[in-house]
């Protein structure tokens, strides 16, 4: 609703024809308002008005110092248009750090917790726009509650999501994020694409931080392209110009390049084909300006994409030449990303024949019309540089540096440079292109410029003399800059001598051109002259006389560097001896190596934003230490926190390995409830110990299963899981099914199976994230025993019912799984058990049935675990000797050999077994022993 | 990856919304608006959208008298910056019934709320059009019926 006042005011101000006249109405203004305000007795809607007439005066750039509070005020009416507007005041008028914020926290806290999620909208909006530390640290909870309650409307998720990213940019240390990672990461697959979009957004930002703890966006983020490009499925509200929510694609396709490529090859097909899908995309001719906008957006980020994951595929094939071109497009905007780009793929490939092509085409955008398309073609032109092209471009941009721009040329100075100590390949050359940089451009030349040409010609000799003859000829020009001269000044005192001979740069010769232009230089530059002529003394005593001159003149000088000098050298000249002179002046010994300063300069300037750049302008060595493996960062930073894992891991260990030691002990016992510690354990380190999170109750379908049965191995309202298997020598097949037993539909499924060491596990297929009302989807997991494996692998399923669920189950797959059963003879069974001999491999244990022996049973629990019995091998009629091989890929065969003696009088069992290595004795042991209890 | 503040600013060079996603101080805010504004209108039509300010990126796209400029993290996709640009001006155009610059004078606080809809934390928060307009019509429709109490009463 129209305020008449404000509108009215607003007439006003913008008849006033200048501005005194403004600024006469605006202070009469506020002086109405202020005393408007102290008058109180104000209704909601005058406040409201003089607020609006506040902020309208704020928007044209008046200061505004009053008022605050009466916004203040307005936020807790029950009215949403003042509501709104005291919102929009504090906004606008107040700053984060302000100490109207802490007033404000609790109506910002009470409008989350309201009902009404209008109200909640108004919130989050406050908090993302102030964001203030005080309000991060009490309101952050909120947030994410918002965040993640299943309650919550899309469009409040949306802003949510939106908030938390803010308060995490601003300060990151306020956001749990690893801990809350898991569900955030669930919400990409929320079917509201706006709500995916800003979830996108902010995990671009966490994983940033945090890449480990975010691994698992990029399945989902490469599903939920697959499904908006590929299948095409997406609600018509998000179509952009015929393209599907642009947004969403360019977020998503940006949030993996922050991670290395997958290593799943379903995934990486599946990202494949998205890509090439755009690729072909691309092709086709836009209608309007947004249309190829929007396509082209995708298409740059797809390519950057691309040549993250593989610079050298042949989507980047493909890529480059539409980038060839658009960098002859009409239209600016496209000629400028197509060298950006350009640039990006320069700075990563080892292949730049494809770019090299296109090189007058570059060169020449250095002279567009455009300063930000110059900018573009330099930062490309640096990074496709390499030794065959680095004199074109190198001369090239020389002829350029006359008439670039003024804000371009001390850059383009500092990437010359580094250009060609790179890539020179004759030191001549070096020299020539440094010192006619320096002439010509001299005030765009840093000191790192000139430093760095001493080195290296104090560090190279054969350059020495061409360098001292080359600052002497550019000396003697009438135009000479000072950087040239303190080039000069120190080379000429090194190696003058080098040239002594030479017509024209005789001693005196050399002293008089330096000395020409001495009373025109700084002081610096004066200090570093006297230096060398203190230099000529030792190089050339032949013109002693005339430097002498010079250092009793300035033994009276004001400067009291100068001075010093200039008393300090001549004391040293007039000395009995040349032996102190000597000491002093000889020869500097070489730099040593180190990294060219100017590199880091350059460095310097690009390093500076808060987005982790997935590349560095330049060519690829320059990328190579910071390629876009923050991951392995990470790592690096974690191993040195490992020592502590290691220890609360050895602590751990009667705790985790419960499981099976309760086989030892013969008391089968609740598992994990039994051990408090544990469980803390695993809440406070979530992922660390799946052992410690198993399903309650799980035992009883897992030891039906154990034996290699198929049949359920988990069953609760919501959800039924079976498993069949099959196995053949070290090989095997695991098919899995999830039953959603609701009459709804299971979102963000997700399955993870944490394999023992030494056994492989590969899943056929990437699995839906979803399963419909009573339906049952399917996974098939292929195994290979490569070692002796102890353990059992783990699986955790999670899905969505509210909150996020997850499961931990262990999987049935035991050592026998991987035994093939054989028969022996007598002979050949005593011949082998001798050879084995005894502890420790064999292994023996006596203990007692909980029930009576059945002689059937415990025959078929001896095969069920893929012995083979072998009958009259025991003289003893009732006793059974089985035999089996234990197979592996890597780590060659094991031989097991059984014995099992009941005794029917007492319900006790002998078990003897011996095998090949101590390690499957014992579990083979305890597999059997288990079993027959 | 991000929008730092979003800038109207007419031909004259009058700021007509200033919109910030990032702290800075008063003192900062007016020399970026500044700088910024001389930057961008003295470039001429042919010229791409995309200059460089600092160390950041200003994209900017010009309806009528009105100049609409965002300043970008260097690494913000420029094309996409662009369109949430014309998405903004499609939604004040609708919401308006053609838009101009009048309507954002008078109208200033539903510029920022429509805006507030469009983008948050300096990121598209809803791109669909159908959505925000929702949004607001709701809001109005709230407002309306306050101000009929208020008679009533």
């Amino acid at each position: 609703m129209a305020m008449r006042g404000l509108t009215v005011f607003i007439a006003d101000i913008r008849n006033c024809r200048v501005r005194e006249l403004e600024e006469k109405r605006i202070n009469k203004e506020m002086a109405n308002i202020r005393q408007k305000f102290k008058d109180g007795n104000l209704s909601g809607y005058d406040k409201k008005k003089y607020v609006c007439k506040l902020l309208y005066m704020y928007i044209l750039g008046w200061d505004i110092d009053f008022g605050h509070m009466e916004a203040v005020n307005l936020i807790s009416s029950t009215k949403y248009s003042e509501k709104q507007i005291g919102y929009l005041g504090i906004t606008l008028l107040m700053h984060e750090n302000s100490d109207l914020v802490r007033l404000v926290v609790n109506s910002i806290r009470k409008d989350l917790d309201d009902n009404n999620e209008i109200h909640n909208c108004l919130a989050l909006h406050a908090i993302a726009n102030i964001g203030g530390r005080e309000m991060a640290e009490s309101l952050a909870g909120d947030v994410h509650r918002l965040l993640v309650s299943p309650n919550s409307k899309s469009f409040v998720k949306k802003k949510a999501a939106l908030t938390m990213l803010r308060l995490f940019r601003k300060h990151p240390d306020v956001i749990p994020a690893p801990d809350w990672a898991e569900r955030i990461t669930n919400i990409i697959d929320d079917y509201d694409l706006g709500v995916c979009l800003s979830v996108a957004s902010l995990i671009t930002a966490l994983a940033q931080q945090y890449p480990e703890s975010f691994m698992m966006a990029v399945p989902k983020a490469i599903m939920r392209l697959h499904k908006v490009i590929v299948e095409r499925d997406f609600s018509a509200d998000y179509v952009y110009y015929k393209i599907p929510i642009p947004w969403l694609q360019v977020k998503l396709l940006r949030l993996l390049q922050y991670f290395p490529p997958t290593e799943d090859p379903n995934m990486a097909e599946m990202l494949h084909n998205v890509l090439q899908t755009i690729i072909n995309n691309s092709q086709e001719t836009p209608r309007n300006v947004q249309h190829n906008n929007a396509q082209n957006a995708i298409l740059f980020e797809a390519i950057n994409l691309a040549i993250h994951l593989d610079c050298e595929s042949d989507i980047v094939r493909q890529a480059t030449n539409i980038l060839a071109r658009f960098i002859l497009s009409k239209e600016t905007n496209v000629r400028y990303l197509g060298l950006e780009t350009m640039a990006h793929l320069a700075a990563v490939t080892d292949e730049l024949d494809e770019i090299k092509k296109h090189e007058e085409t570059i060169i020449l955008s250095l002279r567009d019309k455009d300063i930000s398309v110059r900018r573009r073609g330099l930062d490309l032109l640096y990074s496709m540089c390499d030794v065959s092209n680095a004199k074109t471009i190198v001369s090239e941009l020389i002829r350029y540096l006359h008439i670039a721009d003024y804000a371009l040329r001390e850059e383009m100075v500092l990437k010359i440079a580094i250009m060609t100590e790179k890539y020179a390949t004759e030191h001549s050359w070096y020299v020539d292109v440094i010192l006619q940089l320096i002439s010509s451009a001299g005030d765009h030349v840093g000191e790192e410029v000139w430093y760095r040409v001493v080195q290296i010609v104090t560090n190279h000799e054969n350059l020495q003399e061409y360098a001292a003859k080359m600052v002497l000829h550019y000396m003697s020009s009438p135009h000479c800059h000072e950087n040239m001269l303190k080039v000069g000044g120190y080379i000429l005192g090194e190696y003058g001598h080098l040239i002594a001979n030479i017509p024209g740069a005789s001693p005196i010769e050399q002293f008089n051109t330096l000395h020409a232009r001495f009373g025109l230089c700084s002081l610096g530059t004066r200090a570093l002259l006297l230096s060398t002529y203190i230099k000529f003394v030792n190089l050339f005593p032949e013109i002693k006389g005339a430097i002498l001159a010079v250092f009793n003149q300035y033994r009276h000088v004001l400067d009291a560097e100068l001075q010093q000098r200039a008393c300090e050298y001549m004391a040293i000249a007039t000395m009995p001896t040349d032996d102190l002179l000597q000491t002093v002046c000889e020869e500097m010994p070489q730099f040593p190596e180190r990294e060219s300063a100017l590199l880091s300069r350059l460095n310097e300037k690009t390093n500076q934003t808060e987005d982790k750049r997935t590349w560095n302008i330049g060519g690829k060595d320059s990328n190579e230490k910071t390629p876009a493996n923050l991951i392995a960062a990470s790592r690096e930073k974690n191993e040195s926190t490992s020592v502590d894992d290691l220890v609360s891991g050895m602590n751990n260990t009667n705790i985790s390995s419960s499981a099976g030691t309760k086989d030892e002990e013969g008391k089968p016992t609740a598992n994990g409830s039994s051990n408090p510690a544990s469980q803390t354990n695993a809440a406070s380190k979530p992922g660390l110990a799946w052992k410690d999170q198993l399903a309650p109750g799980y035992e009883i379908w897992y030891n039906r299963l154990r034996d290699g049965a198929d049949g359920v191995l988990y069953e609760d309202s919501i959800l039924q899981i079976g498993v069949k298997s099959e196995y053949h020598g070290h090989l095997g097949r695991l098919a899995m099914y999830f039953g959603n037993k609701t009459h709804t539909q299971l979102n963000s499924f997700s399955v993870t199976v944490e394999a023992p060491e030494g056994l492989v596990i590969a899943s056929s297929h990437t699995l839906a994230t979803s399963i419909g009302p009573s339906t049952q989807i399917q996974q098939l997991y292929s195994l290979e025993c490569q070692q002796i494996v102890t353990e059992v692998p783990l699986i955790r399923i999670s899905y969505q019912a509210g909150s996020i669920q997850s499961i931990y189950l262990k999987l049935p797959v035991t050592l026998s799984r991987f035994i093939e059963p054989i028969q022996l003879s007598s002979a050949d069974f005593f011949a082998r058990w001798k050879q084995i001999g005894g502890s420790p491999r064999e292994v023996q244990v006596v203990f007692k049935s909980s029930e009576k022996i059945n002689l059937e049973k415990a025959r078929s629990i001896i095969v069920s675990n893929r012995l083979g019995v072998c009958d009259n091998v025991d003289p003893k009629p009732g006793n059974f000797v089985a035999t089996g091989v234990y197979n592996t890929s890597l780590s060659g065969k094991v031989g097991c050999l059984v014995r099992l003696e009941p005794n029917r009088e007492t319900d006790m069992y002998r078990l003897t077994v011996r095998t090949t290595s101590d390690i499957v004795s014992k579990q083979l042991k305890e597999l059997l022993q288990l079993a027959l209890l | 990856m991000a929008i730092n503040y979003v800038l109207l600013v007419s031909r004259q060079g009058k700021t007509r919304l200033a919109k910030w996603f990032t702290t800075l101080s008063p003192k900062e805010k007016t020399k970026i608006v500044k700088d910024v504004t001389q930057l961008v209108l003295a470039r001429r039509a042919k010229m791409c959208n995309f200059l460089e300010y600092k160390d950041t990126k200003v994209i900017y796209r010009r309806y009528a008298s009105l100049f609409f400029i965002t300043g970008v993290d260097p690494s913000e996709n420029e094309l996409l910056i662009l369109e949430v640009i014309h998405r903004y001006v499609e939604v004040l155009d609708r919401y308006f019934g053609n838009v101009c610059e009048l309507d954002l004078i008078f109208n200033f606080q539903r510029a920022y709320f429509i805006l507030d809809e469009l983008l948050l934390a300096g990121e598209m928060q809803e791109s669909s059009k159908k959505t925000v307009l929702r949004v607001i019509t709701q809001m109005d429709a709230m407002e309306e019926e306050e101000a009929k109490e208020e008679k009533n009463k």
